[in-house]
């Protein structure tokens, strides 16, 4: 298992090589200069010209992409055009929020929504089930924006139940940092929870089928039991699958949601390089996501091994 | 590997990022009252008010550092930093004594050579520094409180210059800090005024904060703009930026900031409901719209094609789409200076008041030869007021019968692609929208976008020897009714030749908590003199 870990952590590498040279040369061929940004709406075409020079931006694609690389195969991600501070820096002020707002969503997805699914296929064709369904329709079609904000002035502006935005970190407290991220994590899970219910029941419907559930019931076993220790088990790595993609979309999600809810998280400082077109940010957010889904994609992989022994590498 | 060492190595990691790093300061409750949050108009991206002249940064920087003068709510440059000024008959010699007792944040005391290091700094950015460095013989300390400045010829509004709220301010720095390229950023946030920046707890794009400064000396005088006593009420204000102006209002209502620079129009119907919440007009100077076109390319190279467009232009269509029925926020502007200043005329205005004359316009336009050629429209999509024009524009010149090559687009590819002096078709553009801040639109200079000296104007390219000349007048005026008269003809040159569109004068509202008092109109918010009660 360690010997394949580190295989697939090697052939990360130039998988995270392409998408630098990716990055780079989309970000070099994209409309929009951060020197006209920099130099607000009153400059001169020659302050313009000199910030471009200061910033290095005048020079040739490659001898940009060289120094870039090399800087990266250094630990260096650069400075931020703007802020005039190193990305590693600002990544790391920002990975906690949308961190924290990731986890609590994940969690409060994989609670809510497995036990969802697992019912439905229970309960299959009753009422519950197709409550469930609808549920989850609902769940779909509504975009995050829109339940963010349904959701802020039900909790936050009428019952004043919970703040409107805003982020806390962990070392404040566990009840200020949680407060602040339940509504932004139900927004955001709700279409999660809706992806994982649905495919949960697809995939324990078909296993309720197979011969050894039949034969748990034939020897007695509790409802309970055949549908949580036999049935979600055999059916996790669907699941598992699923909720490792979702982990991918949770990112795309996060931009949006932070914005709703006001959280100083990755997503924002996203949108916020693009506008100001600060490559170095950019560049260093997108390596950050592409090894996180990398990562991620590893991680499944030996989930799969955990919840099912048959699968070795 | 199992299960629960995969769990466990997950939760240790997810603790580490989720605690590490990200601590910020607990505010005890009783020191609520004594913290001003407020929600700026834009995210505080870097905080070098000479290398980034953006708004937002000289908003933020105006707390920090402190300026030799300060232009009053009368646009009258007051004595800041300075005590007294000597400048000899031929005007071309002024000596400055610093007051006493000025100290920056660090504990050192404000000198001369501080002075003279800053001066130098902004004049390499600032349009009248920059005429003020070409004048300039020779800029010294004379001793640690008086320095000298010695000019080739005067330079009548070198106070004004020295006191004025357009970005860049000439703010006052520490030498050792001034002395940084004016092309690369400082580090160090070091200043002399009423407030230290808290570099610690700065997150661009979330959070900006600023604590007292507590042996800041103000002076004795009312506070007024940027001049007289900045006396500070808190002795925290915390800049919380929120891209979402509906979250910023659904947090204001929830008591969660007490202080938002500029709610959005669409929003300010529901602030006004709540008992809580206070909303005026926040800057009378408020804003101009415009748009350029470009004068190297058909068809707008041709004067007649651009007084066409004015001549169809309804100020009333782009106010509206920017603002909304509120009359309050908009009147007409035929003109090119802000509403309600000493200077703001309407000579020369008169194509841009009546009713609108279609026929006559297509009529001109015509007669400028334009036969059919698309004319490219630039059109940021991810600015509010910038999208709201350029639907208008659209639909205006399809009335006059032009073939709109509308390229909608963000902010930053307008600001890239204006530069481009290529033809429409190949890179280049024929028009593209903006709008400026009234401040800037008081006199012409920090006017920018008036100059229409050719190669060297704005974008767009301006070319009107009547309106250059007329700057230079400006400049040279010994007084006001000079100034005023100067001001008529070059009001009337730059409509005649159609430096620009203008599309209206419009204000925007800002909002605060109840229990927030001592907030003043102007345009850049002002921090002293405001108050929180519990």
């Amino acid at each position: 298992m360690l010997s394949y870990i580190l295989r697939r952590i090697v052939a990360t590498l130039p998988v995270m090589a392409i998408v630098a040279l990716f990055v780079f040369s989309l970000l070099y061929i994209a409309p929009g200069d951060p020197a006209v940004v920099i130099a607000g709406d009153q400059a001169s075409p020659e302050d313009v010209e000199r910030i471009r020079q200061s910033l290095g931006l005048d020079r040739p694609f490659l001898i940009q992409f060289g120094s870039w690389v090399w800087r990266i195969l250094h630990g260096d991600l650069g400075t931020s055009i703007f802020t005039n501070l190193p990305v590693s820096t600002m990544i790391g002020q920002r990975l906690g929020p949308t961190l924290s707002l990731m986890i609590v969503t994940l969690l409060l997805t994989i609670v809510v929504a497995v036990p969802l699914g697992v019912v439905a296929a229970w309960k299959a064709g009753s009422l519950i089930d197709r409550v469930i369904m609808g549920f989850a329709v609902f769940g779909f079609s509504l975009p995050v924006f829109v339940v963010g904000y349904m959701l802020a002035y039900i909790f936050a502006l009428e019952l004043e139940w919970l703040p409107v935005q805003g982020y806390t970190p962990l070392a404040q407290g566990f009840w200020p940092w949680l407060e602040n991220l339940i509504l932004p994590a139900v927004a955001l899970g709700c279409v999660y929870i809706a992806l994982i219910a649905r495919i949960t029941r697809a995939t324990m419907l078909e296993v309720l089928q197979q011969d050894y559930i039949r034969t748990a019931r034939a020897k007695g076993l509790g409802q309970g039991g055949i549908l949580f220790v036999h049935a979600l088990k055999n059916a996790a790595v669907p699941i598992v699958t699923v909720i490792g993609i979702g982990i991918a979309l949770l990112i795309g999600g996060a931009v949006v949601t932070e914005s709703v809810f006001a959280i100083p998280g990755l997503g924002r400082l996203t949108i916020d390089a693009i506008l100001r077109r600060d490559y170095p940010v950019i560049q260093g957010i997108v390596l950050l996501f592409s090894f996180v889904y990398v990562l991620v994609n590893l991680m499944i992989d030996v989930i799969y091994t955990l919840v099912d022994p048959r699968i070795r590498y | 590997m199992d299960r629960r060492t995969v769990l466990k190595g997950l939760a240790g990691a997810s603790g580490l990022a989720l605690t590490g790093g990200l601590s910020a300061p607990a505010i005890a409750q009783g020191a609520a009252a004594r913290t001003l949050r407020f929600v700026p108009q834009a995210n505080l991206a870097n905080f070098d008010p000479i290398w980034g002249t953006q708004y937002v940064v000289r908003n933020a920087a105006a707390m920090v550092w402190d300026t030799l003068y300060g232009v009053d709510s009368s646009l009258q440059p007051q004595r800041q930093m300075v005590e007294s000024e000597e400048v000899t008959d031929d005007g071309m010699t002024w000596t400055f004594k610093l007051r006493s007792g000025l100290k920056f944040h660090d504990g050192e005391p404000v000198l001369s050579k501080d002075v003279v290091a800053s001066l130098t700094r902004w004049s390499a950015r600032d349009p009248m520094g920059l005429m003020i460095k070409a004048l300039q013989q020779e800029l010294t300390a004379v001793d640690d409180r008086t320095f000298k400045l010695v000019l080739k010829q005067p330079f009548p509004k070198l106070l004004y210059a020295l006191g004025k709220n357009n970005s860049p301010c000439a703010f006052i720095m520490p030498e050792r800090i001034a002395q940084t390229d004016p092309f690369k950023q400082i580090t160090d946030y070091v200043g002399s005024g009423p407030m230290k920046f808290a570099k610690g707890e700065w997150v661009p794009g979330a959070k900006a904060v600023f604590e007292k400064f507590a042996d800041y000396a103000p002076r004795q005088e009312k506070s007024s703009w940027l001049a007289g006593g900045k006396q500070m009420l808190v002795d925290r204000i915390e800049w919380v930026v929120m891209p979402d102006p509906a979250t910023a209002a659904a947090a204001l209502q929830n008591g969660e900031i007490d202080w938002w620079e500029n709610p959005i129009a669409d929003l300010v119907p529901v602030l006004k409901k709540n008992k809580n919440i206070s909303v005026d007009i926040g800057d009378p100077l408020g804003n101009v719209g415009s748009f350029r076109m470009n004068f190297l390319y058909p068809p707008f190279n041709d004067v007649r094609a651009r007084r066409a467009v004015l001549m169809a232009l309804s100020q009333e269509d782009y106010m509206r789409a920017i603002v909304g029925d509120d009359t309050a926020l908009w009147r007409p502007l035929p003109g090119y200076f802000t509403p309600d200043t000493p200077l703001y005329t309407e000579v020369g205005g008169e194509i841009l008041k009546g009713k609108r004359d279609l026929d006559a316009a297509k009529k001109l336009l015509a007669e400028s030869g334009y036969s059919g050629q698309p004319v490219t429209c630039l059109v940021a999509q991810d600015q509010p007021i910038t999208k709201a024009m350029g639907d208008v524009t659209a639909d205006l010149l399809k009335k006059l019968g032009m073939n709109v090559d509308f390229v909608a687009t963000d902010w930053g590819t307008v600001g890239s692609r204006r530069a481009q002096k290529t033809p429409p078709g190949q890179g280049g553009w024929n028009m593209f929208h903006t709008w400026h801040a009234g401040a800037d639109c008081i006199n012409p200079a920090p006017y920018t976008a008036i100059r229409a000296n050719g190669d060297k104007a704005w974008f767009g390219w301006p070319t009107s020897a009547g309106t250059e000349k007329e700057v230079t007048s400006w400049f040279e005026a010994k007084n006001l009714d000079e100034e005023k008269a100067t001001i008529n003809r070059l009001n009337k040159a730059a409509m005649d030749d159609v430096v620009y569109a203008p599309t209206g004068f419009f204000l925007s509202y800002t909002a605060w908590r109840k229990n927030v008092s001592g907030i003043t109109k102007g345009p850049l918010p002002f921090f002293w003199g405001v108050s929180k009660s519990a």
